[in-house]
């Protein structure tokens, strides 16, 4: 049971951080449409089929499928990241609902990103209680342990959350800068490891080795690695990718501050 | 470790390391435990692992150390590429099953 808890509090772990961060986001901005009513549903139900086609997946493209369809899951959300930063580049200045337009856009992107991760993540669950089919007692037990792991996971989320949405505006926007640009890292160190496992990138030797600091089989480790993909002996092609995200993130930001900026003066 | 320590040099597919390619090691999935248990792979060179899942259930191949991880479906197998490491021991273990499925890779120069 105890595998349970764990497996599925890991998995829970880092769509359900996501969905706290943007809901609180949406708080924030006074967006009105419950996005999440679309985003959950979707991303459950993307799971649930990727989950069916786990053979047909794994097998597509020599062998190499798994990790595409991972690429582009984690590739998508890195664009959508890097949209939704530009996208809230105008509300640093104003302190009213953003402009329709803009509310639609963000709102598809918080739809893409919460969708992508728990298609990614939640496929591994229901792979993992396809392995009890034969084993009832075995599965009532992994269930179990799976309501308490996602139990734990939704409840920190709930604290996330509440702890973001009532924040003053400005140092919550401010935060989840900082937030979202170590989630776009993250989600790259991801992006370039399904490189590495199908051989397409070649690994080099590890940058650096912060294990004994933070162990990714620590909590603390497994709680960085679930929101910001911390890797605790990242190699070089790893940390280009991690650099070369941030950059393109404060690029399209870093443009849409200084267009409004010109446009405003 | 109650699996045979096999040394996985023996498994290693010549011909390709002849052809220029990354040399091929294999690793079995055989009731939630890996054979062999300790695999021994060259230092500094890219290598093929090959996972042969022999359950009827899913397997996830998961390694914090060696930033690896891939869920290999019962009866099905799955390519993994390593390295180039340096010399040292990588533990993997497997994440549906891990009180035993635990096993590691060891690169020797």
């Amino acid at each position: 049971m105890l595998d349970a808890v764990i497996l599925v509090l890991r998995e829970v772990l880092e769509a359900a951080l996501l969905v706290s961060l943007l809901l609180a986001l949406g708080s924030q901005l006074q967006l009105r449409w419950r996005w999440w009513r679309v985003a959950i549903p979707l991303g459950l139900a993307t799971s649930w089929v990727l989950s069916h086609s786990a053979y047909a997946v794994a097998e597509a493209f020599d062998g190499t499928g798994q990790e595409l369809l991972n690429a582009g899951l984690y590739g998508t959300a890195i664009l959508c990241f890097i949209a939704l930063t530009t996208l809230l580049v105008p509300t640093l200045r104003s302190s009213g609902a953003p402009h329709r337009l803009n509310a639609r856009l963000l709102h598809a992107c918080f739809v893409l990103i919460v969708a992508c991760s728990m298609a990614r993540e939640g496929s591994e669950i229901w792979i993992y209680f396809s392995s009890f089919q034969n084993a009832p007692a075995a599965l009532s037990s992994a269930l179990m342990g799976g309501l308490i792991g996602a139990g734990i996971g939704l409840s920190l989320c709930a604290l996330v959350y509440y702890a973001f949405a009532f924040l003053p505006r400005r140092i919550f926007l401010g935060v989840f800068f900082v937030l979202a640009a170590l989630v776009v890292g993250g989600l790259a160190m991801q992006l370039a490891k399904q490189g590495l496992q199908t051989g397409v990138l070649d690994s080099g030797r590890p940058v650096w080795d912060s294990s004994m600091l933070v162990s990714e089989r620590s909590w603390f480790g497994q709680l960085l690695h679930a929101l910001f993909g911390y890797d605790a002996n990242p190699d070089m092609t790893q940390m280009i990718f991690y650099s070369g995200a941030l950059a393109a993130m404060a690029i399209a930001a870093g443009f849409r501050f200084v267009s409004r900026g010109t446009r405003h003066a | 470790m109650r699996t045979p320590r096999l040394c996985a040099a023996a498994l290693l597919v010549g011909a390709s390391a002849a052809r220029g390619e990354p040399p091929s090691f294999t690793l079995e999935i055989r009731e939630h435990l890996f054979y062999p248990a300790e695999l021994v792979i060259p230092a500094d060179t890219k290598v093929r692992l090959i996972v042969i899942n022999r359950d009827p259930t899913p397997e996830e191949f998961e390694s914090y150390e060696l930033n690896r991880e891939k869920v290999i479906m019962g009866g099905a197998q799955a390519v993994i590429f390593l390295g180039p490491l340096p010399p040292g021991t990588y533990p993997f273990f497997g994440e549906f099953n891990p009180k035993t499925a635990q096993g590691s890779v060891r690169v020797e120069p």
